[in-house]
C-alpha cells in the first residue's frame, strides 16, 4: 500500500465533492408529525390519568367520609374529560395532506382554541373544586361534632357564620377571577415544552418562506 | 443562535455526520435516510445536550448511536423479509466519493465490525483515545491496542483488494483486448 489510511482519509476529504450535504426535503414534515404526535400522546395520557384520578377520589371520599366532595369531583373531572375528548376529535380532523407549515398552523389554531375553551372553563371549575372541598367537609360524617361543637365560638349574624362566609365567598371569587391564569400556568407546566417547540418550528418555516 | 437550528447548529458539523453515515450505509438512498434521521435526532435531543461536552463531540456520539440503531433495525427487518432483500454486496455503492482511494478505504471500513468502524472513524478524525473512549463508552486503555489491530486489518483488506485487482488486470492483459 502506497499511502497510509490517515493520508487517504485527509486527502480524500480535501476534494470538494466529498462532503456534499444531502437535501433535507422531508425534515420539517417529520418534525411536525413528531411534535403533533407527541402532544396527542401526552394529551390522551393526561385525560386517562384524570379519569383514573376521578375514580380514586370517589372511592377515597367514601372511605374517608366525605362523599359529597368525591361525587362532585367525579362529575367535574369526567365532564372535563368529555369536553376535552370532543376537542381532541377536532385535532384528529386536521388534514395531514397539506404542507408542514399549514399542518402546524392548523395544529396551532386548534391548540389556541383548546386552551381558550379550557381557560374559560377554569373560571368555573376552580371555584367549583373549592366549593366541592368545602361542602365535602361541611357534610362529612367525621369532625361534625368538632365543627358543631365549636359553633358557639363562631361569630354569627342571623345564624350565618359571617367570617366563614366572607372567606368562602372571597376565595371562590378569587378562584373565579384567577382560574384562567391558574390554567395557563398549568398548561405551561404540562405542555410548555411542546408549545415552545411549535412556535420555534413555525418561526423556522416562516423564515424559510420569507 | 438563529432560529434556523439546522443552518446554525447542524450544517457546520455536517461533515461529521456525512463521514459517519457513509461508513454505515451502502447506497445513496440509505445514506440520505441515515443523514436525515441523524439531523432529526439532533433536533429532537438538543435539549439533552450537556455543556460539559463539546457540541461536535455530542454530534459524533449521537450520529454513531443513530447509525448503529438504524443498522440494527435494518438487519432485523432484513431477517423478517429475507426473501425480499438483496445482500449488501450486490447493492454496494463504492463510488460515493470522487477520490478512488477514499472509496476503497470506505469499502474496507465497511467490512469491519460496527464498533470497530466507530473506533477507526473517530481515530481518523483525530480524536484522542480519551475522547474515543468517552464517545463509545469504553476504557481508554484498550483503545490504542484496538486501533493498531484495526489498522492492520484495514491494510490487509486494502492490499488483498489491490492484489485481486492487479491479478484481474493481468488476466485481462493475457487474454488481450
Amino acid at each position: 500500500m502506497d499511502k497510509s489510511i490517515e493520508s487517504i482519509w485527509k486527502e480524500g476529504f480535501l476534494k470538494n465533492d466529498a462532503l456534499l450535504v444531502p437535501k433535507l426535503n422531508d425534515l420539517y414534515n417529520q418534525k411536525s408529525t413528531h411534535l403533533v404526535d407527541k402532544f396527542k400522546r401526552r394529551f390522551k395520557v393526561n385525560l386517562k390519568a384524570i379519569v383514573i384520578f376521578s375514580f380514586i377520589v370517589l372511592i377515597l371520599s367514601f372511605l374517608v367520609g366525605i362523599p359529597v366532595m368525591g361525587v362532585m369531583m367525579f362529575f367535574l373531572f369526567n365532564g372535563l374529560v368529555i369536553v376535552n375528548n370532543k376537542l381532541l376529535k377536532g385535532l384528529e380532523k386536521i388534514d395531514k395532506n397539506v404542507s408542514s407549515y399549514q399542518y402546524l398552523k392548523s395544529f396551532n389554531d386548534w391548540m389556541k382554541e383548546q386552551i381558550s375553551v379550557n381557560r374559560r372553563m377554569a373560571g368555573f371549575y376552580y371555584p367549583y373544586i373549592f366549593i366541592a372541598l368545602t361542602l365535602g367537609f361541611w357534610f362529612s360524617s367525621f369532625n361534625q361534632d368538632d365543627i358543631l361543637g365549636n359553633f358557639h365560638q363562631i361569630y354569627l349574624v342571623n345564624g350565618i357564620p359571617v367570617y366563614w362566609t366572607i372567606s368562602f365567598l372571597l376565595i371562590t371569587g378569587l378562584l373565579a377571577i384567577f382560574g384562567g391564569r391558574i390554567y395557563t400556568w398549568e398548561v405551561g407546566v404540562f405542555y410548555g415544552n411542546i408549545i415552545n417547540k411549535l412556535e420555534e418550528l413555525i418561526t423556522d418555516i416562516e423564515e424559510l418562506r420569507s | 443562535m438563529s432560529n434556523d437550528f439546522y443552518t446554525s447548529s447542524i450544517l457546520p458539523f455536517a461533515a461529521i455526520i456525512i463521514k459517519i453515515c457513509r461508513a454505515y450505509t451502502n447506497t445513496q438512498e440509505d445514506f440520505e435516510d441515515y443523514y436525515q434521521e441523524v439531523c432529526l435526532q439532533i433536533w429532537r435531543s438538543k435539549d439533552n445536550f450537556r455543556e460539559q461536552a463539546e457540541w461536535s463531540t455530542w454530534i459524533y456520539r449521537l450520529s454513531l448511536n443513530v447509525c448503529l440503531t438504524l443498522l440494527k433495525k435494518k438487519k432485523n427487518s432484513q431477517e423478517h423479509f429475507a426473501s425480499d432483500s438483496l445482500p449488501d454486496e450486490v447493492i454496494e455503492d463504492s463510488h460515493a466519493f470522487g477520490d478512488e482511494s477514499l472509496n476503497q478505504l470506505y469499502d474496507a471500513i465497511k467490512q469491519l465490525s460496527e464498533v470497530d468502524r466507530a473506533v477507526i472513524l473517530l481515530y481518523l478524525e483525530e480524536k484522542t483515545y480519551q475522547e474515543i473512549a468517552d464517545i463509545i463508552g469504553t476504557n481508554p486503555n484498550n483503545i490504542g491496542v484496538r486501533i493498531k489491530r484495526i489498522k492492520e486489518r484495514l491494510k490487509k483488506i486494502l492490499n488483498s483488494k489491490k492484489n485481486k485487482w492487479i491479478s484481474q488486470l493481468n488476466q485481462f492483459g493475457k487474454k488481450g483486448f
